[in-house]
């Protein structure tokens, strides 16, 4: 370099002007070019449903209020943390929210309303000006970084929601906040887009099965009541409904270079998004190896070579978490952001858990109670009380849901279509039974969730005296659950199974409608 | 041409309910103290009053909800009232003797519209004692005063509209009500024009089911 000059030095002979604007712009133009080839390869029926899910989505956003959706003060007092200072949370004993934040809260009411059904936050002009009063005194965005329930998350939905922190052009923490729930929207609509492709590799003789299926998702009102806020429940649905995507595209079309490194890269932003990913781990690695194992006749070194890219493309971010964890966040070590946690078997108070207790209540979580299991765990069915009902909507801080006539009527509701699951099953059998391998893998990913889920619950209900299940636990799962919509669509013949499956949809967006309705009631009524 | 007729039908069915729903007419919340009735939180004496600093009493509070318990004994007289920073009455209400204890609704008359209200006070007929529900709390310069002396703990009061109303009827006051509390891009606009769009999403999804299910 001569002099920091960027010109030609003199006498040479100048670069020809074509080439090097071609080769400055090409790799962005690639990618450019890439994505729009990848989103045009999309057909226009997936694309219809992610627009569609992300305004539905968006509209919940706004319909809920601000912090109601489960944990929202916690999932933002993590990414404004990490948005102002660059860093995981900290954690231990110290403020859990910003100054800001804080004040935010008690201006709107927060805590009296929470938990309460009959309060509610901001009806008045003269409360809507001692709100704006109170941010007007501009306290401090930077909080202490102290422990709260999802502060020993990894960060990247954090980090992801960060980016609308930063580009709001205002400051206000509340527009803030609804920048950051338009990202939210935007992983919820990424889920459904995900399931539609998915469900796409599933049937690829129905395309309406894939709008149906993916539809149904997308106006699942609990599932848009989580997308409406900031929460990183929504990375993890879009990380667990790519993986289904990755994995049955693999076992369709074969394990290319290209789809070992999206089931890792896929793999690596679960892992990444939310500890509860690490439950479907266990069925993820068994795919892998099946779709390995497959395809050995192509060579053994080929096959372990691909297994090698999605092992490392999977493991080169997360131990770059862990790396950052106990060298530049200083947060004890290399596992304190969770990972510790979440597999330390004991209470905190020091007392332990058998493997009998934990086998018990997991069973009873979801089956009826046996014979020889002495302990009753839950004085209500959990299947109905928690999962189905809490499905049908548990919505705000669990506060608030429909009449209980509802329930019961979904309940018939329900056994009519799981009847027809089963016709549309035994319809699809020719269908189901080439992919009956990697069905399996998704088995034991869907019962290490339920297991995981079976092991947090009963450590927190003893150290706590809480229930710790809720219905949106499961919705890593939530391809599964547009499968069984198609399969109930496809219980019946023909131009009736089109009918039924329209009707899934409306019956969908009926849900949806009078759970907003039931919401706006709820807060504004 | 089944499934259209099919989707047809069924939006309609919604529409219907929809609109069954939105009609219905019920006593609808004006707001509250922002304390709930979760506890059992003051004991008055009968003859006592209970006194207690609040936010503006809202525009549109017609009645006053308040939960009360008399040991199995009819409720005696009540006597509301909300006082503003010089003692002047803003609004009150009576309760004859006699209700059952549970949830008793005192109406309010307004007496004048300004200045805001600053504090609420029950006065307690009869010679029995009754305790009312609200919520437990340290002493402070928020908590209610009982005969003069301070305690700990709020009562709840719950503000009711006046008569009953449906939805429809409500659709002014919700917008309004949309508005507050959020970002201040939204205002009174937000509610219709989230129903427009989420009409736009009905419409899309019936032309995009219309076209997958032939």
């Amino acid at each position: 370099m001569s002099g920091g000059s960027l010109a030609p030095p003199v006498g040479t002979a100048p670069q020809p002007p074509a080439r090097a604007p071609a080769r400055a712009l090409g790799p962005a133009r690639g990618v450019a070019g890439r994505v729009r080839d990848a989103v045009t390869r999309i057909p226009r029926a997936g694309r219809v449903c992610f627009l569609i899910a992300f305004v539905n989505a968006a509209i919940w956003g706004v319909v809920v209020p601000p912090f109601q959706v489960p944990d929202e003060i916690a999932h933002f007092a993590y990414a404004q943390y990490l948005a102002e200072t660059g860093k995981a949370p900290p954690q231990g004993v110290r403020a859990q929210y910003s100054p800001e934040e804080q004040s935010t809260l008690e201006a709107l009411n927060f805590f009296s309303v929470i938990g309460r059904p009959q309060m509610r936050g901001i009806l008045s002009p003269s409360e809507d000006a001692a709100l704006r009063t109170a941010l007007a005194a501009h306290p401090s965005p930077r909080g202490e970084g102290g422990s709260t329930p999802v502060s020993n998350q990894p960060p990247l939905y954090y980090a992801l929601e960060a980016i609308p922190y930063w580009i709001s052009p205002s400051h206000n923490i509340l527009t803030r906040l609804a920048l950051m729930r338009l990202l939210s929207a935007l992983l919820a609509a990424g889920t459904v887009l995900a399931i539609y492709l998915f469900l796409r590799e599933l049937f690829p003789s129905s395309p309406w099965a894939w709008s149906v299926g993916a539809l149904a998702v997308a106006f699942q009102p609990l599932f848009n009541f989580i997308a409406a806020g900031v929460q990183g429940d929504n990375l993890l649905f879009l990380a667990s409904a790519l993986t289904f995507l990755v994995l049955l595209r693999a076992y369709r079309h074969g394990l290319t270079t290209r789809r070992a490194v999206a089931i890792g890269a896929v793999v690596a932003i679960g892992t990444l998004a939310k500890l509860t990913y690490i439950a479907l781990l266990p069925g993820v690695a068994l795919a892998l190896a099946l779709l390995c194992w497959r395809q050995l006749p192509e060579g053994r070194s080929r096959a372990l070579r691909t297994f090698g890219v999605a092992i490392i493309t999977a493991a080169a971010p997360v131990a770059l978490y862990l790396l950052l964890n106990a060298t530049v966040w200083h947060r004890g070590s290399a596992t304190a952001g969770g990972i510790a946690a979440a597999t330390n078997g004991n209470l905190p108070g020091g007392g332990s858990v058998t493997l009998r207790e934990t086998l018990d209540y997991t069973w009873e979580l979801y089956l009826p109670r046996l014979w020889f299991m002495h302990h009753a765990y839950f004085a209500r069915y959990p299947l109905w009380d928690v999962w189905f009902n809490g499905s049908v909507g548990h919505f705000g801080w669990l506060d608030y849901t429909f009449p209980n006539w509802v329930y019961d009527v979904g309940r018939y509701v329900f056994y009519a279509l799981a009847a027809l699951a089963v016709v549309g099953v035994v319809r699809t059998r020719a269908v189901l039974r080439r992919l009956v391998p990697i069905g399996v893998c998704f088995a034991v990913m869907a019962l290490g969730l339920l297991g995981a889920i079976g092991y947090a619950g009963i450590r927190y209900k003893l150290s706590s005296g809480y229930p710790f299940e809720q219905a949106r636990y499961l919705f890593p799962l939530l391809a599964l659950y547009a499968t069984f919509i198609v399969l109930v669509a496809r219980g019946l013949p023909g131009r009736l199974g089109l009918a039924l499956g329209g009707l899934l949809v409306v019956l969908a967006m009926a849900h949806g409608l009078f759970a907003e309705t039931l919401t706006i009631s709820r807060y504004y009524g | 041409m089944l499934p259209r007729v099919a989707l047809g039908l069924a939006t309609l069915a919604v529409l219907v309910g929809l609109v069954v729903d939105l009609s219905g007419s019920a006593p609808r919340t004006a707001g509250s103290d922002h304390v709930s009735p979760a506890v059992f939180a003051a004991t008055v004496p009968g003859g006592g009053t209970l006194c207690e600093p609040i936010s503006p009493l809202p525009g549109d509070a017609a009645r006053a909800q308040l939960l009360i318990g008399t040991y199995g004994r009819p409720v005696p007289n009540l006597r509301l009232r909300f006082l503003d920073e010089a003692g002047r009455a803003v609004a009150s209400g009576d309760l004859p003797a006699g209700a059952r204890e549970g949830y008793v609704t005192v109406r309010l008359h307004r007496e004048r519209r300004s200045p805001a209200a600053t504090r609420a006070c029950v006065a307690v007929g009869g010679s029995t004692s009754v305790v009312f529900g609200g919520e437990a709390g340290s002493v402070g310069a928020a908590s209610e005063l009982v005969n003069g002396k301070q305690q700990s703990g709020r009562i709840s009061i719950l503000y009711l509209r006046a008569g009953k109303e449906s939805w429809w009827q409500l659709l002014p006051t919700l917008s309004r009500r949309f508005g507050l509390g959020k970002a201040p891009l939204y205002g009174t606009w937000t509610l219709a024009a989230l129903a427009v769009l989420l009409l736009g999403v009905w419409i899309a999804v019936l032309r995009l089911l219309g076209r997958e299910l032939r």
